[in-house]
C-alpha cells in the first residue's frame, strides 16, 4: 500500500468570488478509505468533484492514479470517469423507469458492453438478488443506496467516491450499507473517500479530514 | 472543362487511393509508386485500343475488363463469407499474400490501370491531342498523393478489411466506368437478365405449357407476361449488383469476436469485448459506403447526364404506288450521322422508323422499335443508339444488324439522291412486330 493514488498540490477551485477550495495538499495512498467531514460549504462536494473529474481545478496540481488530470482532454476525461471511479451521492439518481438490474446494465452499457449475468451477480453481492426486477420506487432507501454501490462497482473502479451516501438512511440502513462497503473494499481493494457529516459514519475510515471554508484544517487517524 | 467533364472519374480515383492506402496499411508507398504508374498506363492503354479499333470494340474491350473486376468481386465476397463462417479456414496463407508489398503493388498498379482507361474513354473522341490528357494523368498523380495524405491523417481507428477493400474499389471503378454510357454496366445486365428471362419463357412456356391448351393459354399469358416486364431484368441485376457487398457487410457482421471467457474480471471481459464490436462496426463501414457507391452508379446508369439527340418523327407520306421517298440532301440532311426519324400513316395504320448513317458511312433504315421492348424508340447519344424501353445501348456500328434490343432493320433501295421504302412492307413490320411486344408487355404505345 505504498503507492499513491492521489495527489493535490496547491488544488484550488474558485466559482467567481467564492473560493470554495483553498490551495490544498492531500496524498492518499492507494486502498485508503479516507472520510471527508466538515460544516455544510466547506467544500467537501467540490473536492470530490474534482478527484472523480467531474469539474476541472481552478490552479493547483492534481493527480489520479498517476494521471495528470489538468493535461486530460474532455474524452481523456470521460474515460477516466468511466474506467477509474465509481461514484455514490446521496440522492440515488438511479433511472426511475428501469428495474434495478438495467440501472446496473446502463452503467456496464455506458463502460463497454451491457452483461446481464454480471449484473444480476453484482446486485446478489449487495444483498438484492431477491429485487433485481423491481424499479428504485419499489425499493427501500437502503437498498436504492445498494444499487448504486453495486452500479458504482460494476467497472471495478479503483477509486469510489461517495458524497454522503448515507445521508438519507436510517441507522441500521447506515450500518448495513458501511458493513457491505466495507466487504466489498477487502474483496475489490478500491480505495475510497468518503464525504459525511455523521462522525459515526467517518470512523469507518483509516483516516479522516475535516475541512473549513475551503481549508483543510485538521486530520485524523482513525484508532483501530 | 475537361476537368469538370472528369470529376466523377478523378473523385472515384481519389477514393480508391484512399481506400488502398487503408486496406494495405504500412504499404503506402507501394501503393503510390503502383497507382502513379497505373493510370497514365491505362490512359496510353486505352488511347493506343481506340486507335487500334476504332468503334465500339475498345470500349467493349474495357468494359470487359471492368466487368471482370465485378466478377473477382463476387470471388472476393463469396470466400468472405465462406471464411468467416467456416471455422480452421486456413488463412494465414491467404492473408500473408494479402498483405504482402507484391499484392498492394499489383492491386495498386491494375486498379491505377483500369481506373486510366475508364477515365481517358472520356475523352477519346471528343479529343485528339495529347495535352488532355496529359494533364488527365497529372491531375491524377497529383490527386493519388492528396488522397494518401488525406489517408494518413484518418484516424487509426478506421481499419479496412481486405474484402472491405476489394468492395469499395470495384464499386468506385463501377461507378467511374458508369458515367460514361458504353462502358456502364448495369444496363447490359439488365439487359442480359431481361434477355434470358425472355427466352427461357419463350421455350420454357411456349414449347412446353402452352402447346394448344385453350383455357390455360389466356390467363397463364397473364402471369408469364410479368417474367418479361422490365420489372425482372431491372431487379435481377439489381440483385446481382449489390450482393458482393451486402456479402462482404455480412462476412464482417459474422466475425467471430475475440474470445474473452477467460477473463474473470466482468469490466476488463466487457471491455475487450466492446473493443471488438466496436472495431468490426469501423470495419462495417466500407462495404455500407460501397453499397452507396454501387447505388450511385445504378442512377447514373439509369439516368445518365449525357443529352439525347431526340429527334421528333416528321410526318412523311407515300406515293399513290405506296413509295416511300425520302431525300438524300432534303429539309434534313440523311448523311450527317444522326438519328432522323419518320413517322408514316396511311388507312389508320401508323408506323415509326428512322435513317441513320452508321460510322462505316453507310446509310441503313430501321423500325424505331426493336424485337423484344415495348415500341417506346430509341435516342442517339455518345456513339450509340439508346433503347428508351430497356435503356439498352446499341452501337452505332451495329445499327442496321438485326438482333436482341437492336431496331429491326428495313429493306430500302438507296439511290442517288435519296431512300426508297415500301409503304406495305413498313406497316406490316411494324404491325407484327408492335403485336407480339404488345402482348407480351400489355400495351404498346
Ligand atoms: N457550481 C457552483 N457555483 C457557484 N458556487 C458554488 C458551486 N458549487 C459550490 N459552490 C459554492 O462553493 C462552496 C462549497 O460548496 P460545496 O458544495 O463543496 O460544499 P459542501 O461542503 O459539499 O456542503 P454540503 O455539506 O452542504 O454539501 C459553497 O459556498 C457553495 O455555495
Ligand atoms: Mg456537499
Amino acid at each position: 500500500m505504498s503507492t499513491t493514488i492521489i495527489e493535490t498540490g496547491g488544488l484550488t477551485r474558485n466559482y467567481g468570488d467564492i473560493c470554495a477550495l483553498k490551495p490544498l495538499d492531500l496524498k492518499v495512498p492507494e486502498g485508503e478509505w479516507l472520510s471527508v467531514m466538515g460544516h455544510s460549504g466547506s467544500g467537501k462536494s467540490t473536492l470530490l468533484n474534482l478527484l472523480g473529474g467531474l469539474d476541472r481545478p481552478s490552479n493547483g496540481s492534481l493527480r489520479v492514479g498517476g494521471e495528470d488530470m489538468q493535461g486530460l482532454t474532455e474524452d481523456g476525461l470521460a474515460r477516466f470517469r468511466r474506467e477509474f471511479v465509481g461514484i455514490i451521492f446521496q440522492q440515488h439518481h438511479l433511472i426511475p423507469y428501469l428495474t434495478a438490474v438495467e440501472n446496473v446494465m446502463m452503467a456496464q452499457y455506458f463502460h463497454s458492453v451491457p452483461d446481464e449475468a454480471e449484473a444480476r451477480l453484482a446486485l446478489e453481492r449487495v444483498g438484492l438478488g431477491h429485487r433485481l426486477k423491481n424499479r428504485p420506487s419499489e425499493l427501500s432507501g437502503g437498498e436504492q443506496q445498494r444499487v448504486c454501490i453495486a452500479r458504482a462497482i460494476i467497472n471495478s473502479p479503483k477509486l469510489l467516491l461517495g458524497d454522503e451516501p448515507t445521508g438519507n438512511l436510517d441507522h441500521k440502513s447506515t450500518l448495513m450499507v458501511m458493513e457491505l462497503l466495507k466487504e466489498l473494499r477487502a474483496e475489490e481493494r478500491f480505495t475510497i473517500v468518503m464525504v459525511t457529516h455523521n462522525p459515526e459514519v467517518a470512523a469507518w475510515g483509516d483516516r479522516t479530514i475535516y475541512l473549513d471554508d475551503g481549508i483543510l484544517v485538521r486530520e485524523e487517524r482513525t484508532r483501530s | 472543362m475537361v476537368l469538370a467533364k472528369l470529376a466523377p472519374h478523378l473523385l472515384s480515383w481519389a477514393g480508391i487511393v484512399l481506400a488502398m492506402g487503408r486496406g494495405f496499411s504500412g504499404r503506402r508507398s507501394v501503393v503510390a509508386a503502383g497507382a502513379i504508374v497505373g493510370f497514365p498506363l491505362g490512359v496510353a492503354g486505352a488511347c493506343l485500343l481506340s486507335r487500334a479499333y476504332p468503334g465500339d470494340f475498345s470500349f467493349a474491350i474495357i468494359r470487359d475488363i471492368v466487368g471482370g473486376s465485378f466478377l473477382l468481386l463476387w470471388g472476393g465476397a463469396v470466400a468472405a463469407i465462406y471464411s468467416s463462417t467456416v471455422r480452421e479456414f486456413p488463412r494465414s496463407w491467404g492473408e500473408r499474400l494479402a498483405n504482402s508489398p507484391f499484392c498492394a503493388g499489383a492491386v495498386a498498379l491494375s486498379s491505377g490501370m483500369i481506373a486510366g482507361a475508364i477515365s481517358a474513354c472520356r475523352l477519346v473522341g471528343t479529343y485528339n491531342t495529347l495535352p488532355p490528357f496529359l494533364l488527365l494523368a497529372l491531375a491524377a498523380s497529383i490527386l493519388a498523393l492528396a488522397a494518401l495524405a488525406v489517408e494518413r491523417a484518418l484516424a487509426a481507428s478506421f481499419p479496412v478489411s481486405h474484402s472491405g477493400l476489394m468492395a469499395s474499389v470495384v464499386a468506385l471503378l463501377l461507378f467511374s466506368a458508369s458515367s460514361i454510357i458504353r462502358l456502364d454496366l448495369f444496363s447490359p445486365l439488365t439487359m442480359k437478365l431481361m434477355k434470358f428471362s425472355h427466352d427461357f419463357v419463350h421455350q420454357f412456356f411456349e414449347s412446353m405449357l402452352i402447346p394448344d391448351h385453350l383455357f390455360i393459354r389466356t390467363y397463364l399469358w397473364g402471369y408469364i407476361g410479368l417474367l418479361f416486364g422490365n420489372g425482372v431484368g431491372f431487379w435481377g441485376a439489381l440483385i446481382l449488383w449489390f450482393t458482393p457487398a451486402v456479402l462482404v457487410a455480412l462476412a464482417i457482421q459474422w466475425e467471430r469476436l475475440p474470445s474473452v471467457a477467460h477473463i474473470r474480471q466482468g469490466a476488463q471481459r466487457r471491455r475487450l469485448l466492446a473493443t471488438g464490436i466496436r472495431a468490426r462496426r469501423f470495419r462495417l463501414v466500407i462495404p455500407v459506403l460501397a453499397m452507396v457507391v454501387l447505388a450511385a452508379a445504378v442512377y447514373r446508369s439509369r439516368f445518365p447526364s449525357v443529352e439525347y439527340w431526340d429527334p421528333k418523327p416528321l410526318p412523311i407520306s407515300a406515293s399513290p404506288s405506296g413509295d416511300i421517298f425520302i431525300p438524300k440532301k432534303g429539309d434534313v440532311d440523311l448523311e450527317d450521322g444522326k438519328l432522323h426519324k419518320y413517322l408514316f400513316k396511311q388507312g389508320g395504320r401508323e408506323a415509326r422508323f428512322f435513317v441513320l448513317m452508321t460510322p462505316a458511312g453507310k446509310l441503313t433504315v430501321d423500325l424505331d422499335a426493336c424485337a423484344i421492348c415495348k415500341p417506346d424508340g430509341y435516342g442517339q447519344a455518345e456513339g450509340t443508339v439508346i433503347c428508351y424501353y430497356c435503356k439498352t445501348l446499341i452501337p452505332l456500328e451495329t445499327v442496321g444488324q438485326p438482333g436482341g434490343c437492336n431496331p429491326i432493320p428495313l429493306p430500302f433501295t438507296e439511290k442517288e439522291d435519296g431512300v426508297h421504302i415500301d409503304g406495305l412492307t413498313l406497316l406490316n413490320m411494324w404491325g407484327t412486330n408492335a403485336q407480339s411486344t404488345a402482348r407480351v408487355k400489355g400495351g404498346g404505345k
